[in-house]
This record gives C-alpha cells, sequence and structure tokens, in this order.
C-alpha cells in the first residue's frame, strides 16, 4: 500500500514537474530570452519524484518466489508425482460418489 | 471467482499433474457457463496450444472422472470440431469410449489406431491401461516393456511399471523399474523416496537405509542459514525420517543381514537412531508452522520412545 502512496505521489511529482518546466519555457520565450535555465526547484522536484518511484517500485513489487530446486520440491505432492496420467483409469467410483442427486444422471 | 484465476488454477494443476478432478470439475463448470473457453480459446498461448483448448481438455477429462458424461460430450464435441484429425482427440475419444462401452470396445477401436501409427504413443498407454484395469496383467506388462524398450525416456511408463511389479509383490522388479526412473530423473526426491521404501519393502535395509538418507539430504540440506537443530523437518523428509527409524530397528534386530544388492551395512546404525528419533521429536512439536503436524504427537513419541531390538 505504502509502495502505491509512493509511485501515485512520484507519478504526480513528475507531471507537476513536467508541467513547470512547459511553463517557464513558454514563460521564457514570451519575455524573449529562449536560453533561460530551469529553476533549482523544478529540477529538486524531478530529483524528488525519481527518489520516490524507485521506491515504490520496489516496494510494490508482488513478493519474492523461491529459485531453488529442492524449495520447488516443497511445494509438490506424492500424488503430483505419482499420478502417471497417461495411464490413469477413467472407470471408477468417481461417477458413483459425486454425481449429484438432483441430476439423477449417471 | 474471476475467469483469470480459475484458468490459473486449472493451470496449475495441469503444471503439477495432479488428477483433482472434483475441484477442475467444478471450476470448469463455471467457465463453461459463461461460454469463455471458446473466447479465450485462441488466446492465451502455451507451447503452441492455446491455453484455452488444454483447460477444455482438462475439463472434459475431469466430466468423465466425476461421472459427468452428459458435459464432457459437450466438450469434446467442441474439441473435437476445432481439431478434426488430431491424435490427441483420437485419445480422448478412447478416454471416452472406456468410460462406458465394454473394455473390448475400446480394445478393438485402440487396435485400429496402432494398425495405422504403431508408434502412437498416448493410445499406446491407454491400451496398457485397459489390459490393466481389465486384470490381464500379464499382457499389460508384455506391452508396456515393449513400450519402454522403444521409448526409454518415459519415465511415467517406468513409474506405471513398477507400481505393476509392487501390486504383483515382486518388489525387487518394481526396485529395477525405480532404478531407471532414477537414472531418468535423478535430482526429484520423491522418486528416491519411492525406491527406499520398495528396497525396504523387499528386505534390503542398507540398501533402504542409504536412499532415506538420500532424501533427507535432498530436501533438507538446502537450509545453510540455519543449524540443523533449529529446522524442522517437513514434508516428506518426515516419512524419510520414519524411514530411517524403521530400518535402524531392522537392522539392529537381524545380526546377519543379507543385502540383495551387496550394500554394506551403516556403520553407526544406533547413531542414526537417536539422530532420527531427535528429529522426529522434532518434526511432530513444532505447533506454530504447519500445524497438522502436530497431530499424532504422542503416538509418534511413544514409538520412537520405544529402544531398539
Amino acid at each position: 500500500m505504502i509502495g502505491k502512496l509512493f509511485l501515485t505521489l512520484a507519478t504526480l511529482a513528475l507531471l507537476h514537474a513536467a508541467y513547470s518546466t512547459y511553463e517557464h519555457l513558454s514563460l521564457l520565450k514570451a519575455l524573449g530570452k529562449p536560453e533561460g535555465s530551469l529553476p533549482l526547484d523544478i529540477v529538486y522536484e524531478s530529483i524528488l519524484a525519481l527518489i520516490l518511484g524507485l521506491l515504490g517500485a520496489s516496494l510494490n513489487a508482488p513478493p519474492l518466489k523461491d529459485i531453488t530446486w529442492a524449495s520447488e520440491m516443497k511445494k509438490r505432492t506424492i500424488d503430483g508425482m505419482d499420478s502417471r496420467l497417461g495411464f490413469a483409469h477413467y472407470r471408477s467410483r468417481g461417477k458413483f460418489l459425486f454425481a449429484s442427486p438432483h441430476d439423477g444422471k449417471i | 471467482m474471476s475467469l483469470q484465476s480459475t484458468l490459473e488454477r486449472l493451470a496449475t494443476y495441469r503444471a503439477n499433474n495432479m488428477r483433482a478432478s472434483q475441484d477442475i470439475f467444478r471450476n470448469g463448470l463455471l467457465v463453461l457457463q459463461k461460454s469463455s473457453f471458446k473466447q479465450l480459446g485462441d488466446d492465451g498461448n502455451h507451447c503452441g496450444v492455446p491455453a484455452g483448448w488444454t483447460s477444455l481438455e482438462q475439463f472434459a477429462l475431469a466430466s468423465i472422472d466425476v461421472g459427468r458424461l452428459d458435459i464432457a460430450d459437450q466438450c469434446l464435441q467442441l474439441i473435437a470440431d476445432k481439431f478434426p484429425n488430431s491424435p490427441r482427440v483420437d485419445c480422448l475419444i478412447g478416454i471416452r469410449m472406456e468410460a462406458t462401452e465394454p473394455p473390448e470396445t475400446a480394445l478393438k477401436y485402440y487396435a485400429d489406431i496402432l494398425e495405422a501409427d504403431s508408434a502412437n504413443v498416448a493410445i499406446w498407454k491407454r491400451r496398457i491401461s485397459v489390459l490393466r484395469r481389465t486384470g490381464k496383467i500379464e499382457k499389460a506388462v508384455n506391452e508396456l516393456v515393449q513400450l519402454l524398450d522403444t521409448f526409454y525416456t518415459d519415465v511415467e511408463g517406468w513409474l506405471e511399471l513398477a507400481d505393476i511389479y509392487a501390486l504383483c509383490n515382486q518388489y525387487d522388479h518394481s526396485f529395477q523399474a525405480l532404478s531407471h526412473v532414477l537414472l531418468l530423473m535423478p535430482q526429484n526426491p520423491f522418486y528416491v523416496l519411492q525406491a527406499a521404501e520398495t528396497a525396504y519393502t523387499s528386505e534390503d535395509f542398507s540398501l533402504a537405509i542409504k536412499m532415506f538418507l538420500t532424501v533427507v539430504d535432498m530436501t533438507d540440506a538446502d537450509d545453510s542459514e540455519q543449524l540443523l537443530q533449529d529446522s524442522t523437518p517437513l514434508g516428506i523428509t518426515v516419512r524419510a525420517w520414519f524411514g530411517v527409524k524403521l530400518c535402524t530397528r531392522r537392522i539392529a534386530q537381524n545380526v546377519n543381514l543379507r543385502s540383495l544388492s551387496n550394500t554394506s551395512a551403516p556403520k553407526n546404525s544406533e547413531l542414526l537412531d537417536e539422530l532420527a528419533t531427535e528429529r522426529l521429536r522434532v518434526a511432530y512439536s513444532s505447533l506454530g508452522q504447519k500445524g497438522e503436524i502436530a497431530k499424532g504427537r504422542q503416538e509418534v513419541f511413544a514409538w520412537v520412545a520405544t529402544p531398539l531390538a
């Protein structure tokens, strides 16, 4: 949640800095000296947006997954490893156990 | 439940080869009722076949398993319309036939297909499955051995052979089949566990104890930050420690041990026994993690405390 908050703030700050730059450049153009430098607070705002964005993206990342083979094996079961689906029998007690009483179909 | 999460659930079942037919049926039924299988049939590409169609196939098989053949017929019709001359569809039709028709009909259907193309592995496997189910075990084993001679790397086939031999109490043949599985998939602790238990059943305790300890090594020796004293055995590690305990007990009982595989007996079997006892106590004492392991705690504590021999 904090990650998303930071990311939103960073996006807004960046957009605000971009708009301020545009306004400042049009002001300079109107005043007739198009080569003026950018005011420092816009620069600080964009750097702040960068830092906040980095923090937000890192905190917003999905939980880390294990990469070792042993950890993958911990998630598996014997039923999955020994299922031999190519040889599975499809004539089982399933149709008697799971047929719902409402259908009347077997 | 959203469509995306349902499909992810079905995909997880496929990836783990689970045969959870009731759950798949329940989830897939919702998707089918929204007729979304057809919609996303063409997106979500996965290894060439769009994920929607593999999910539909999985759902069709689950409905055959659960007994809802009407829904299975609907799905099979959809699949057959989309992929007219596919061998995979032939296999599905065969399975549907197996569910209601007498086995001779299904066997004849498979024989026809195998005549046309004798290397159709899926159909051959179905044939072997029908032979096994109807009790023609010898024929099933012969065909299976032929299949494995042709396709050596078929792990499923070797596992099935091991299972059939174990069913007939021929545990050393079962172990030989499992040794091929271990050659093909050496990094899988589940197959090592199965081999260890088969070795135990064929009374080869020295080999069994070695393999049980290999399972422990594979599944538990990973936590390098934690000392062994602090880590709790979970999952099949507990089963392996039970195996070690059983083996040490039997080794202590027979002084002259005959090992079919000429494995030497372990030198410190009393120490191994103590270690196994301690590990089992730890496994059954941890109430915090995975609380269900703590069930049966008293029985386990009583059993591990009985002295050797």
